[in-house]
């Protein structure tokens, strides 16, 4: 009560609010926090929970607890099969790996397939049937669709019935579609997928008479020109194309790749010549080539410079490049190759079979076989024709199997209003998207992981598709709803699946039981490629085709929007997989976003940088999108990804990035050819996973290049070595002196496309977390191995070097001495170790590391995954809490499996150890060995001549060595474009 | 000028010694209560040492290892290929049991187990933590008996740890692995003496074996 008489004092002797309870946390709560948190603390260190130990009720055959196994299988994308071998941990598939027996992998897989494993698991894969808003049942859905039941509505005919899907390879889905046939003579099907393009096998009617596809060997080719056609990263048979031009390019350095496309691909990262030029530019560039080989053929074996017929669109570089390339082409006719891409029109395929035709590759570097793909090309078969029928009425049920074509199509054919209009949809498909929200069935699909089904190679090499796991969510596949429709209802995708291959006898499908088991062991069916044709070019086909590229001529004031498979997330189908979002880009470095990709020259006259927002504008269609500056585009040419912008039910996926689709129309769907381009004056923060690409004259000391001074000197690099100083003489790595293995790594940046499968290949194996879009800007990106991507040089030319740098497990490491805690210490085979259960997380070893590799678990992004996801860990690899540090092991869990068995088996020397980078590249461009074995690979790459080591002043010396990328020495007439 | 101070006392006469006994009190428990926790982490209690494990069914190694004499590999059959031992499956109880035992209350769990195809959730002994990848393959195919980390099996009427697991007691072997091991045939001895004259641990060890390399973090952490 005094005190209140006294307040005017106090208020004298204390500052004003003194007596005013605190706004945040005051002493006592802070007091009860603390003794909250001990207590909680105390808690926290009893003895751990019991886990019960289950063992089987009946314990299978071969399966034992600990031992993977490992099945063959193959992965369809647009149709084409890859095969792979996925590992098996007690039930759950944790990795994918390349078949080696695969046509398709030759032991290899992209990062689509490694990532392939984190889709099956998914937390928001659809996880029930509905049909409209009610869950519903796969029985309910098989007698409602029963021809007895379908036919009074869609008639006895099926006038009424359509089924829209994927192209397919599939032999199986191929004969349930003639039983289809059958039942409902006047059903069709149609075929789509946002990135196909007919354009190939329309050009092979008109200019070989049949419908055929192009077939290479690059193991045969000295000359590659590439035309807007990212043939070491992208498409069906990418991983094959990859290692066979590593391999040639191995044997013989003098082989060279040249290409002209409009935006830096890896394969254009890889060029001995690179141009960078619009697509129509390209079609122009091609019609030249074949003038330029066509006069030479006449002449004596020597090509003039200039090519005046078709050069007046050309620029004064694309000239000088046609020059060039022309005549390195005809110096190696009928051991080259000329490749043109999926998004160039049919005539510049025409072309480009001529060029081969011409230059006497068919037969030897190239042939044509069928295509694969069902029905493909058939114009009454596609989108649009579909779309028409919709819309005129007359459907009463479409049957969607997968693609989510509601999202994929282009904007003009309004898809999602037309299917929403039609009675009866059915859609199967993996997740609540687009699609699905105006279907009137939804049915969880399948994943292949989870299927039995068949698909075949690029070649026709047909694969079976078998199960690792029974289906998560009830899934089932489009062969199952085929037969559903076809009045099979009960039998299951693997009785189809023998039927059919028993009714296909003798055509190649394995007959006998044996046989069968073997397709399934291996992974292939032997000898079930599609036989070789060379037919000839017709010469009419390709004047007609000179002259309708001629006539369109080159934009040169228009501005180009070319619609480009994202390398992440393909066509959106992968746009759920946090994997995928967060792999840079394997030029752009781009994550979690797509963005307008354009020429520095045009940013700087459009007065616009990287980050800030553009209007395009094609048609009455525009697309407001980020801006991503890249050095090596084409000027005028503007290349956007698909595959983002997706509006379905995927919580990763949604509101990553803008929809291409929404610019695509029916007649354009790869290429706009006039677009305009303008500022919003907004802004949008894209993530990169590296802001810097300037080398800083570094060259020599990063990549093992000396850069300008390269360019004047030998072809073969010599990169300087320097020995650190030391008081001691090195011990040479031997079997007595420092024990039985010396494990090192070399990476061959001479073939290295950068196509990042090895960082997925990494991060499935090593149980590493994604971080988001905010986490990568904060440049707190988990990945143990990342590639470096450095663009030098003139901004419309530049040089690209690509470096995959993981931790370099410097036998001198600075990580090491700084370590408080000695939780990063060395062992004695040569491993730098990081010892998660002492680290601390103080960071030090991060800041002192001069490649910065080591990454650090700033939030418990582990414990927050869904219990499906958590399937998905490899087992043999501990995973991280917040708080500590992590990199690169070597995979040392692969090492230390592999002495093991080397010992159990009474084998002095450790079997081969394959780390997980090193197994899915597609160049085996990565090799991992002992230094200890001089017969090893790894000891005869450690002493080429051009191998470096990475910040070699430093001292470090790295048990990781590059070996530097040979690069041709500039000719010394100028017009032959400039050699890099 | 003289001033006369007459304030009551603010502290009697036995404050001093009070403040003195409760500083001195509480320095003891503040080096004491460390020093017990301490002391309690390095007893065998902490460790879970002969810690009496609740099984589901009441099995009783006696009976089946000295009784029987059935041999350890014949239920963990995995011990030898692989990293974890295993546990027998249902199926593999009832092999022998179909013939003895079977009706009694004591198998009621394996019965169930049968009927409904659910596992025996056992309660696991020996627990590692999981960032130590133990591999019983490697040990057992180099010369460690069971009985040198399991203790005598055989005279366990419930099986429970009998060692202390913990780091360092596995780096006391790794460090020094040769007087510990025993002839492969030897393996699942219980009670198996080590002879000063026996020199096949060691001649394991010096099999071009590289067994240095076990004190390397990774050859147990990864």
């Amino acid at each position: 009560m005094s005190r209140r008489v006294e307040q005017p004092e106090v208020n004298l002797e204390f500052p004003p609010g003194a007596a005013d309870p605190p706004e945040w946390v005051s002493r006592r709560d802070f007091l009860t926090l603390l003794g909250a948190g001990a207590a909680m603390a105390a808690g926290a260190c009893m003895r751990r929970p019991d886990k019960p130990i289950l063992p089987y009720v009946e314990a299978p055959a071969d399966v034992v607890p600990g031992m993977p196994l490992y099945y063959a299988t193959a992965m369809p994308l647009d149709g084409y099969a890859t095969g792979v071998l996925v590992r098996s941990n007690t039930g759950r598939p944790t990795k994918i790996e390349g078949n080696p027996d695969h046509p398709a992998s030759l032991g290899a897989s992209g990062a689509l397939e490694q990532a392939s494993l984190l889709e099956l698991y998914d937390p928001h894969r659809a996880e029930a049937m509905r049909v409209g808003r009610r869950r519903a049942t796969w029985d309910a859905f098989a007698a409602a669709f029963a021809p007895a039941a379908l036919s009074r509505r869609v008639g006895a005919r099926g006038a009424g019935l359509r089924v829209l899907m994927p192209p397919t390879t599939s032999p199986l889905t191929a004969s349930l579609l003639g039983r289809l046939g059958e039942a409902y003579p006047d059903a069709r099907t149609h075929f789509f997928a946002p990135l196909a393009s007919s354009a190939r096998i329309a050009a092979a009617r008109t200019s070989l008479g049949a419908a055929l596809v192009p077939q290479y060997d690059f193991r045969a080719a000295d000359v590659v020109v590439a035309l807007d056609a990212d043939i070491l990263a992208t498409g069906p048979f990418h991983l094959r194309y990859a290692r066979e031009w590593a391999d040639r390019r191995r044997a013989s350095p003098s082989a060279q790749l040249h290409v002209a496309e409009p935006t830096p691909s890896p394969t254009g990262t890889l060029a001995a010549r690179r141009l960078g030029a619009t697509w129509s530019a390209v079609a122009a560039i091609a019609t030249a080539l074949v003038d330029a080989v066509h006069r030479d053929a006449r002449s004596t074996g020597r090509v003039s410079g200039t090519t005046d017929a078709s050069g007046g669109a050309l620029t004064p570089d694309a000239r000088a490049w046609v020059a060039a390339v022309a005549a390195d082409l005809a110096a190696h006719a009928g051991h080259s190759i000329v490749v043109c891409g999926e998004r160039q029109p049919s005539d510049v395929h025409v072309l480009t079979n001529a060029l081969n035709d011409a230059l006497g590759n068919v037969g030897t570097t190239v042939w044509y076989t069928p295509p694969a793909v069902l029905n493909d090309g058939g114009p009454d078969h596609d989108l649009s024709a579909l779309a028409t029928e919709l819309r005129t009425g007359g459907v009463d049920t479409l049957v969607i199997l997968d693609g989510n074509p509601c999202y994929g199509a282009p904007s003009d054919i309004e898809l999602s209003r037309v299917v929403g209009a039609v009675h009866n949809t059915v859609y199967l498909g993996a997740y609540d998207d687009e699609t699905a929200r105006v279907s009137t069935w939804h049915l969880p699909a399948a994943h292949y992981l989870e299927s039995w089904g068949d698909a075949r190679a690029y070649d026709g090499t047909t694969s079976v598709i078998q199960p690792l796991i029974a289906p998560l969510h009830g899934g089932r596949t489009a062969d199952e709803v085929l037969a559903v429709l076809a009045g099979q209802p009960n039998n299951s995708t693997h009785d189809l699946l023998r039927d059919a291959w028993n009714s296909a006898r003798g055509q190649g499908a394995p007959t006998t039981e044996s046989d069968w088991s073997e397709a399934l062991r291996r992974g292939v069916v032997a000898g079930s490629a599609f036989a070789r044709a060379t037919p000839a070019v017709r010469g009419d086909a390709v004047a007609q085709a000179r002259a309708t590229v001629a006539a369109r001529g080159v934009a040169r004031e228009q501005i180009e929007i070319g619609f480009v498979p994202s390398h992440a997330v393909h066509d959106g189908r992968f746009a759920d997989n946090g994997w995928l979002q967060e792999l840079p880009d394997p030029v752009t470095k781009l994550t979690w976003d797509n963005a307008a990709l354009m020429a520095p020259a045009m940013a700087s006259r459009l007065g616009v940088a990287t980050n800030d927002v553009v209007k395009l504008q094609v048609g009455d269609r525009a697309l407001d999108t980020p801006v991503l500056v890249v050095p090596g585009h084409a000027d005028g040419a503007v290349a956007l990804a698909m595959g983002y912008g997706r509006q379905g039910g995927e919580a990763v996926a949604r509101g990553v990035g803008v929809n291409a689709n929404a610019l695509r129309t029916s007649q354009a769907p790869h290429v706009a050819p006039s677009a305009a381009v303008s500022r919003t004056g907004r802004s949008h923060e894209l993530a990169l996973a590296q802001t810097h690409w300037a080398i800083e004259g570094r060259g020599s000391s990063i990549v093992g290049e000396d850069g300008e001074a390269q360019r004047s000197t030998a072809s073969s690099v010599q990169p300087r070595k320097r020995r650190p100083l030391t008081l001691y003489e090195p011990k040479p790595p031997s079997r007595d002196g420092f024990g039985a293995d010396q494990w090192a790594m070399v990476i061959d940046l001479d073939v290295c496309t950068g196509c990042s499968a090895c960082v997925v290949a990494c991060q499935a194996e090593n149980n590493i977390p994604v971080v988001g879009k905010d986490g990568v800007m904060k440049s707190r990106e988990m990945h143990w191995l990342r590639i470096d991507r450095y663009i030098d040089g003139p901004p419309d030319d530049p040089r690209f070097e690509t470096q995959p740098m993981l931790c370099q497990h410097c036998e001198k490491a600075p990580c090491e001495y700084v370590c408080p805690v000695n939780a990063t210490v060395h062992s004695e085979d040569g491993l730098n170790e990081m010892v998660y259960n002492r680290c601390v997380g103080t960071r030090f070893c991060s800041n002192n590391c001069p490649y910065k590799v080591r990454r650090f678990n700033w939030f418990d992004y582990n414990g927050e995954i869904a219990e499906t996801e958590r399937m998905a860990k490899n087992p043999e690899v501990t995973i991280r809490a917040r708080g500590v540090m992590e990199k690169c092991t070597f995979c040392v869990q692969r090492i230390r499996d592999a002495q093991m068995a080397s010992r159990l088996a009474g084998d002095p020397a450790t079997g081969p150890v394959v780390t997980a980078c090193q197994q899915s590249c597609p160049t085996q461009a990565i090799v991992f060995g002992s230094l200890t074995d001089p017969e090893s690979e790894v000891s005869r790459q450690f002493g080429d001549p051009r191998s470096f080591s990475a910040l070699d002043e430093l001292g470090t010396v790295p048990r990781v060595r590059y070996l530097a990328r040979r690069r041709e020495a500039d000719s010394s007439d100028s017009s032959g474009g400039r050699a890099r | 000028m003289h001033i006369t101070c007459e304030v009551a006392a603010l502290f009697s006469a036995r404050a001093t010694t009070i403040a003195r006994g409760v500083i001195i009190a509480g320095l003891t428990l503040i080096v004491l209560i460390p020093a017990m926790a301490m002391g309690w982490v390095r007893t065998p209690w902490a460790r879970g040492e002969h810690h009496t494990v609740v099984q589901p069914i009441a099995f009783d190694h006696r009976i089946h290892v000295t009784g029987l004499r059935i041999d350890c590999r014949y239920c963990h059959a995995d011990a030898e290929r692989t990293a974890s031992a295993g546990l027998p499956s249902t199926k593999k109880c009832v092999a022998c049991h179909s013939q003895t035992w079977m009706s009694t209350s004591v198998m009621a769990p394996i019965r169930r187990s049968l009927e409904t195809g659910r596992p025996i959730a056992w309660a696991r002994v020996t627990q590692l933590p999981d960032f130590v990848y133990f591999d019983h393959a490697i040990h057992v195919g180099r010369g460690v008996g069971c009985e040198t980390c399991h203790g005598r099996v055989d005279r366990m009427a419930t099986a429970e740890q009998v060692v202390p697991l913990t780091m360092s007691w596995c780096l006391d072997c790794h460090r020094n692995p040769g007087p510990r091991l025993r002839p492969l045939t030897e393996i699942t001895t219980m009670g198996y003496t080590h002879s000063p004259s026996d020199t096949s641990g060691v001649r394991l060890v010096g099999q071009g074996d590289r067994i240095r390399r076990l004190t390397d973090c990774t050859a147990c952490h990864r």
